[in-house]
């Protein structure tokens, strides 16, 4: 029997050191448990997602389940208990326009979002300036010829209010400049897909998106203030429409959300698919 | 259980034991009825709960609206400026009640007449072919519709009418009149074909043509029918929420021309519920929005139920 038993846990131990070296994991990982659920910004959703499997992949026994919605829902989701973490593309700790702090939570950094200026494929202008998106955005500029394109109504899109995108948008691009409510050619959308959609398919369309949505033929993304809206020139400082992107927790996070948080955060994870998402690592800001 | 127990002993013995047989049986229906009769009890009061959960968290939200600012203030102005505590919904009923409206008048000609077609006139291929594509098209989900709407219907609308956007109540109501119209159809069709054959009869033989038939005969014996197939679109039309959303342009202004983009009712609220905090009156003038959606549909239900049960009595 002794022997049975011996023999039964080399078997063991043998298997779960082939598996673990297999799987790439630390023998210390599986102490870890727990149930973290990520609520809030559809923007940090991808990166939340990808985070969650490698994670889970690492730690078996915890499961995240991740959704996204607006932005505000993050920190309110919290507030509520309803969510481990809020997923927001603010400081909500702090006061923003239209939205009180939220007392109590803290904020994590875990991306840099760019976002950028976006018109539809058959408007001829490829830069615009601070006082030129403020004018459009205000509602005060109307034709494209104001603004050195051909004669032709331009079309304003834009996300509703409380959206995350708009309210960096607003801060970084229009600085702080309002957005017209009540206009013939105003149109607004109700995420990120129906922006680059509507953008697409709207001749004169001008409209602003996060910056890992800019591909395929009917957008282009212009340049601010003579600047490149690319991942570089946020990097270098030149680009300013970008911002970072937060897990808002209620006090510090504790347990398995920490790890989860930490890893994010990790420099493997930031240089590796948090990049390959086309967001760009926290530390690359923080020079 | 009138079974005999007189006559030969045996016939008698066999009998009594059918009788009990019975008795058993009986005793054992008896049970399943009354099982299941407590299982659909309670199946109809669990409904019933949940129906009224809602009905009072929804109008409980709502309600904590007056506590904020008044009835006159959200139901006849026409200001929709939350961020700046201007909380006016009446261009979205407006909006609402017109595009509803809008949806009818190009829908229903449209479905009543292909369901002429399918009961009275098409032959029987046709019929087998147009019934189930109908059906089919109920399944398609709405933002479908709504995608669609806006890669392919809004660039046509532009072109046509020269506007920028061509968002507006005309969009919105080509595709909800197209998500309705297989409803419509398909309860009218019934209508029309449950009118007794002996009307039709009767009018041929009087020398009718087989226009003045169906006009004349057909369509009035079928128009409660008819009525509350409408009304079934119209429920639909009115809370429909996805197409619209897709094609609207979700501007809160009235709808001054069929082009503008302007919103209704559904498609603020999707738009604004998930970015409003919890406790503000932005979030219960939403709650009292849906409350009124609630209480427009309740209505045309029970315009339906009257309808019905007028043609019952009829």
């Amino acid at each position: 029997m002794k022997l049975f038993k011996k023999f039964t846990v080399t078997a063991l131990t043998a298997v779960i050191a082939v598996t673990a070296s297999f799987a790439g994991v630390a023998a210390a990982a599986d102490s870890l448990k727990g149930k973290i659920t990520v609520n809030g910004s559809t923007a940090l959703l991808p990166l939340t997602l990808q985070a969650a499997k490698e994670f889970q992949k690492l730690h078996p026994k915890v499961k995240i389940a991740a959704s996204g919605k607006g932005s505000v829902t993050g920190p309110q989701a919290v507030k509520k208990g309803i969510a481990d973490i809020g997923a927001c593309d603010w400081d909500a700790s702090i006061d923003v326009p239209g939205f009180k702090a939220f007392d109590g939570q803290v904020a994590n950094k875990v991306a840099v979002i760019p976002f950028a200026t976006i018109v539809n494929k058959n408007v001829g202008v490829d830069n615009l300036t601070t006082e030129q998106l403020k004018g459009i955005y205000a509602g005060k500029i109307t034709n494209w010829k104001e603004v050195g394109g051909a004669d032709a109504n331009i079309v304003v899109i834009t996300r509703a209010f409380g959206s995350g995108t708009r309210v960096n948008y607003q801060a970084k691009a229009l600085g702080g400049g309002d957005i017209v409510k009540k206009e013939k050619n105003y149109k607004e959308t109700g995420s990120s897909g129906d922006m680059k959609t509507a953008v697409g398919t709207t001749p004169n369309a001008i409209g602003y998106i996060d910056l890992v949505y800019v591909t395929g033929g009917d957008i282009k993304a212009v340049k601010f203030n003579g600047v490149e809206a690319n991942t570089d020139n946020v990097i270098n400082g030149s680009y300013k429409i970008w911002a970072y992107g937060y897990y808002m927790t209620k006090g510090q996070p504790t347990g398995a959300t920490k790890e989860f948080i930490e890893y994010v955060q990790s420099k493997k994870f930031q240089q590796g698919s948090l990049k390959k998402l086309k967001f760009i690592p926290i530390s690359a800001m923080q020079s | 259980m009138g079974a005999p127990v007189h006559g030969l002993s045996a016939k008698a013995q066999t009998s009594l034991e059918e009788v009990k047989r019975n008795t058993k049986r009986h005793r054992r229906h008896l049970l399943g009825n009354s099982i299941s009769r407590y299982y659909f009890l309670f199946s109809i009061l669990a409904l019933c709960l949940v129906l009224g959960l809602v009905i009072v968290f929804i109008g409980k939200t709502a309600l904590l609206l007056f506590t904020r600012i008044s009835p006159q203030d959200f139901f006849f102005s026409f200001n929709w400026t939350p961020e700046e505590d201007a909380f006016g919904a009446a261009a979205f009923i407006v909006n609402t009640l017109s595009l509803t409206a809008l949806t009818l008048v190009i829908a229903v000609p449209v479905s009543v007449g292909m369901a002429v077609l399918c009961a009275e006139i098409a032959p029987k291929w046709l019929k087998s072919f147009i019934r189930p594509v109908l059906d089919l098209l109920v399944g398609i989900p709405s933002i479908v519709y709504g995608y669609l709407g806006l890669t392919v219907l809004l660039p046509f609308l532009r072109r046509i009418s020269g506007e920028g956007l061509g968002d507006g109540l005309l969009a919105a109501a080509l595709v909800l009149a197209l998500m309705v119209l297989p409803t419509i159809c398909r309860i009218s069709d019934d209508a029309i074909v449950a009118v007794p054959r002996k009307y039709r009869d009767a009018a041929y033989a009087l020398g009718s043509t087989r226009l003045q038939v169906i006009m004349r005969v057909v369509l009035p014996a079928a128009s409660r029918g008819i009525i509350s197939a409408v009304i079934l679109g119209m429920t639909r039309a009115v809370g429909e929420t996805m197409a619209v959303v897709m094609v609207i342009g979700n501007t809160p202004q009235l709808a001054k021309s069929l082009f503008a983009p302007t919103s209704v009712l559904t498609s603020n609220i999707v738009m604004q519920i998930s970015n409003v905090e919890f406790d503000s009156t932005w979030n219960y003038s939403l709650h009292m929005m849906a409350f009124l959606l609630l209480l427009i549909s309740f209505v045309l239900i029970l315009i339906i139920r009257l309808l019905g049960r007028k043609r019952r009595d009829a």
